[in-house]
């Protein structure tokens, strides 16, 4: 009887902290690390063109993060530390899953961690 | 307790609707970053026309292969924003002639950026439709155009297409046709509905004989009426299909010269690491091999036969790519040839044969090299 009575309000909560939280706890898929390597250059370059940074090359290399870290990012859409935004803010969802490919595949605990070369 | 406890969260659920409502009605103010000259869908469909009039450009500003190549508004030019400084000369020369920009909607902010630069040229007459290629989509019986890199895309990839020619049969159909083709001349359209597939959520790609001819157009308009979903018109048509294709056979493009013997590898782009090997062994003038590391590392080893572009100069001498023979990056581990065969892709799309080594690569001094392992 008590359970039955403790339901509905369980419920609506669940279902609250599922509105507050789904949204932004799904896990990205990666994508081609190589293309992913490619348009992360080229988004700096676009963005160096029009003057909103001082080098065409990325600030942030890739072993700058754990794999975990990129994940977590990645997985938030927290694209700030980039800069960049208005280019970030352009990219179809295939290309920053490409991006994070690329991240992630060189991160400072894989295999092969990178500078962006 | 427990009622509380309930009443407790179905407030907050409604807070939460508050605060999503509050926050609609903030957007539906003009943002500040808005151009200030907006139009509206009626404004749009005024002034596109088949042909286009003389003194009107649209210019979709949205990327071209993720976004414009995928659909766009038809008659739209693709000046993407992030390109724009190195396409002003595809603007009409006339600075008092019409220019309606558009992106991906309301919070999009390339249109508007574009439009901004627009009028720092000199132009007088710059407007942006906010609303974008989403909202063009919206309005019943609009449909997209696509370029021939989508048609040829999906014949490639042997998508469920039916490509209809709209033009006479006798006259243009049989003179020369995009391979594939089923002929549906549009004053015959009511005629030969039975060449059309039963399931409408079929693609259906129109084409006639360019930008000016409207008879892709109109047929597309009597799909649609129809009830098919998914159509879109090739708007620069015949015309442009034989001047980037040519007259052969699409299905050959590519295979007849080189793809039958440089067998692909598994990653996209990639070319089989035993072929590489075999033809570098045998026929090493066959391929145009590029090794894109750095001078230094060039310098200690590298193929007998590879010139080296390193990789952030490959983009100012990708002009130096042959259009005539396959041309093959390698490096030391597949990511900066890798990068390099995605670069072609973007900047020199009409090089068909263009591949790159996805593996651990060693070089010697003496030209002599191992495939360490494949990645």
């Amino acid at each position: 009887m008590f359970k039955l009575h403790q339901k509905p309000w369980i419920f609506f909560f669940t279902l609250f902290l599922a509105f507050l939280f789904i949204g932004s706890a799904v896990a990205i898929e990666p994508g081609n690390k190589r293309k992913g390597k490619y348009t992360y250059r080229k988004v700096y370059k676009a963005c160096f063109e029009r003057g909103a940074v001082e080098s065409p090359k990325p600030s942030i290399n890739p072993d700058a993060h754990t794999q975990a870290e990129w994940t977590e990012i990645f997985t938030q859409k927290d694209f700030d530390a980039f800069g960049c935004a208005d280019e970030w803010a352009a990219l179809p969802e295939e290309d920053v899953r490409d991006i994070y490919a690329y991240l992630h595949g060189h991160a400072s605990d894989s295999p092969t961690p990178a500078k962006c070369k | 307790m427990k009622r509380s406890a309930f009443f407790f969260s179905v407030l907050l659920l409604l807070a939460t609707g508050m605060h999503g409502l509050s926050a609609a009605a903030e957007t539906a103010k003009t943002p500040e970053w808005f151009f200030h000259d907006i139009v509206d869908m009626e404004f749009v469909k005024q002034h596109v026309d088949v042909p286009m009039p003389e003194n009107v450009m649209l210019i979709d500003a949205r990327p071209t292969r993720s976004k414009y190549n995928k659909g766009h508004i038809p008659m739209a030019v693709n000046i993407p924003y992030t390109e724009f400084d190195k396409h002003v000369d595809k603007l009409p020369k006339d600075k008092t002639a019409l220019l309606i920009f558009y992106c991906e909607g309301p919070q999009c902010k390339l249109s508007h950026k574009s439009a901004r630069k627009a009028e720092a040229l000199g132009y007088t007459n710059v407007k942006v439709f906010a609303g974008g290629f989403p909202r063009w989509m919206e309005e019943p019986g609009h449909y997209a155009a696509v370029p021939g890199a989508f048609v040829k895309k999906h014949m490639d990839k042997k998508s469920d297409m039916v490509l209809i020619d709209s033009r006479p049969k006798r006259s243009k159909y049989d003179k020369g046709h995009i391979p594939g083709a089923v002929s549906i001349p549009d004053m015959d359209f009511e005629k030969m509905l039975d060449q059309l597939p039963r399931d409408k959520e079929t693609l259906l790609v129109f084409y006639c004989g360019g930008f000016k001819c409207r008879l892709s157009h109109k047929s597309a308009q009597k799909a649609m009426a129809l009830g098919y979903k998914n159509v879109v018109v090739y708007a620069a048509g015949y015309p442009d299909w034989k001047s980037t294709y040519g007259d052969m056979d699409v299905a050959d493009v590519g295979d007849k010269k080189s793809s039958t013997t440089l067998k692909a590898g598994k990653e996209e782009g990639s070319i089989d690491p035993a072929t590489f090997e075999r033809l570098v062994k045998e026929n090493p003038e066959r391929l145009h091999i590029v090794d894109v590391r750095d001078a230094d590392e060039f310098a200690k080893g590298s193929l007998k036969t590879a010139v080296n572009i390193p990789v952030d100069k490959l983009e100012a001498r990708i002009k130096e790519l042959p259009p005539d023979k396959p041309v093959v990056f390698v490096c030391g581990t597949g990511a900066r040839s890798g990068e390099s065969y995605y670069m072609v892709k973007d900047l020199r799309p009409e090089l068909k044969d263009v591949f790159y080594v996805e593996a651990e690569m060693t070089f010697a001094k003496d030209g002599s090299f191992k495939i360490v392992k494949a990645d």
